[in-house]
């Protein structure tokens, strides 16, 4: 089912497929680390799914509020002494108010001028990155984050399996919030300004309103993901706020499909597995994403998951005729 | 003589100018509460754009709008509609890929306190507002069909489902932007009938092209040509008058 499309419900098969998977990945990829890179791209990308399938924005941004919530959990880690726990929930908060600020800017322009928009506020970030260059270690990176226990000494994440699982726990919160909007009241008033934004607003809903909010929101998720980078890889590499990493979260949400969160796992998924798998065997491999990315937007308009979707729906119909 | 009640819908010189042309001047309007109030005039007399300035969709160059004495003439579409203003749309404007239920249901909602910021519970948790939408449907003559997809429904149906949604949020004054326009007979007569039902109990501004309804249903109709009202009153009053036969009516009255 393509939830952002038409609503769907919660919880459902998808909610139940997602939880599993989540707990089998580290048993069938090659390495937990794999599994954990997975999880923090899948997270970031949902931000990117949410706002282009339920929302209809296409935000070119999502890169900075990703490097936002990298650096301020990294700063917080590595300054301030606080616990994995509430460093990771500040950065997702401040990710949350920044993107609703910038929003408040953005949205009072449509189409291509909102894309451009937040092309700009991505390109700012990285630059602000290199001027802040005492608290962000400009292009070295913040090094040497320390990994403490989650919450005032109680929670130790000793080794990758726990790093994973702390991990795999967030991604599947963040899983069930999106999934949960997409069919809810303000859901459906998000779909609606996708649809149709002017009769959104003849019908009295203050449609710039909602967008900030689904912006902030996305914002939140996005510094969710990028503080579990920084938790998961004990460093920020300045690539987490560049404007590739906007790119990057993109291709995966087309490449997974944006008609529901759960393509925010597969995209996220396909193109982690493929860039290890392909890297090995050709340095340029970026290039075979580029083919698969053309092919995708040509034949498979829904992405993988969508595909796949309509692909089962077709056999069940099949199978009840026949 | 009784005082005549203070009008629901009064506008001023509302003049608009997009560049040098002039779309709408010194138009000055009243509706009175519980009136089904026609607007007619030649296509480009500026009808459309009167709506989207009376109802909030664009600012006038001068002028005022005021409801039941309040000064609107700032305020965006969306709060107007919470001061009881709804309307319909010239060229349907519904949400296509949405079940005729959903439609309904949306313009409900719009108008339900904090109910469209509700995130963390379903969309069917309250029985009022489906209800509401039964009774919606209904109205409009598509209960049979609550479950279409709204894109799949005739022209009529759509203009049906258009007029449904402007009464969603109970509003005071409906604006009606040619609800007939492109349909079968049937469905004509089908959605006169609800247009007239809505007065007294609501206040109707209407636009349509079909002078046959208008001048059966309409108490009052005001004439535009080329931005200017040229002629109001009842409608015997405007089927006699010399200068509307002149610039719109034509011979075939």
């Amino acid at each position: 089912m393509s939830a952002f499309r038409e609503g769907g419900h919660f919880p459902d098969g998808t909610t139940l497929g997602v939880g599993a998977a989540l707990v089998a990945l580290p048993f069938l990829l090659p390495s937990v680390t794999l599994a954990s890179e997975l999880v923090v791209f899948a997270v970031a990308t949902l931000s990117c799914t949410f706002l282009l399938g339920l929302v209809g924005l296409l935000s070119f941004g999502q890169g900075l509020f990703f490097g936002l919530g990298a650096y301020v959990s990294g700063v917080l880690l590595r300054e301030h002494g606080l616990g994995t726990l509430p460093a990771v929930a500040a950065a997702a908060g401040f990710s949350f108010l920044a993107a609703g600020l910038l929003a408040f800017l953005a949205v009072r322009r449509q189409g291509v001028y909102f894309v451009m928009l937040t092309l700009a506020f991505a390109q700012m970030g990285y630059f602000a990155m290199l001027a802040l260059k005492d608290v962000t270690g400009g292009e070295n990176g913040l090094t040497g984050v320390p990994r403490p226990p989650l919450l005032a000494g109680a929670g130790t994440l000793s080794g990758p399996e726990a790093v994973y699982a702390f991990l795999a726990g967030l991604a599947f919160a963040a899983y069930l919030l999106v999934q949960r909007i997409g069919c809810s009241p303000f859901g459906s008033v998000l779909r609606a300004i996708r649809q149709n934004e002017a009769r959104a607003e003849a019908l009295g809903y203050d449609t710039r309103r909602f967008k900030i909010a689904a912006f902030a929101l996305a914002g939140l998720l996005a510094g969710l993901a990028g503080a579990m980078h920084t938790v998961f890889l004990g460093f920020v590499p300045p690539n987490a706020i560049e404007l590739e990493m906007s790119e990057r979260l993109i291709i995966m949400a087309i490449i997974g499909g944006a008609g529901a969160p759960a393509g925010a796992f597969v995209g996220a998924g396909f193109y982690v597995l493929m860039a290890d798998w392909l890297s090995t065997l050709w340095p340029r491999w970026l290039m075979l994403i580029g083919v698969l990315l053309i092919a995708i937007v040509l034949f498979l308009r829904e992405g993988v998951w969508g595909g796949a979707m309509l692909l089962l729906a077709r056999l069940r119909r099949a199978r009840r005729r026949g | 003589m009784a005082e005549a009640p203070p009008p629901l819908l009064a506008a001023r010189g509302l003049g608009v100018r997009f560049g040098d042309f002039r779309a709408l001047s010194e138009v000055t309007l009243e509706v009175a509460a519980g009136a089904l109030h026609a607007i007619i005039g030649p296509n480009g007399a500026g009808k459309t754009t009167l709506f989207n300035v009376l109802t909030g969709r664009l600012r006038p160059s001068e002028g005022i709008v005021t409801l039941a004495g309040r000064d609107v003439t700032r305020l965006p579409a969306h709060r107007r509609v919470h001061l009881g203003m709804a309307r319909s749309f010239q060229v349907t404007n519904i949400f296509a890929d949405l079940t005729v239920a959903e439609n309904l249901r949306l313009a409900i909602q719009a108008v339900d306190g904090w109910e469209p910021w509700v995130f963390w519970r379903g969309r069917s948790a309250l029985p009022a507002a489906a209800g509401r939408v039964e009774a919606l449907l209904e109205e409009a003559g598509l209960a049979s069909r609550a479950a279409w997809r709204a894109g799949d429904l005739s022209h009529g149906g759509q203009r049906a489902l258009e007029i449904g949604m402007a009464l969603a949020a109970d509003p005071r004054i409906v604006f009606l932007d040619e609800p007939l326009a492109g349909m079968g007979i049937d469905d004509v007569h089908r959605t006169k009938e609800l247009i007239h039902n809505l007065v007294p109990a609501r206040t109707v501004v209407l636009i349509e092209h079909n002078m046959r309804v208008v001048l059966d249903i309409a108490d009052r109709i005001t004439v535009l040509a080329q931005g200017r009202p040229i002629a109001e009153g009842p409608p015997a009053a405007i089927r006699a008058n010399a200068a509307v036969r002149d610039a719109y009516l034509g011979s075939g009255m």
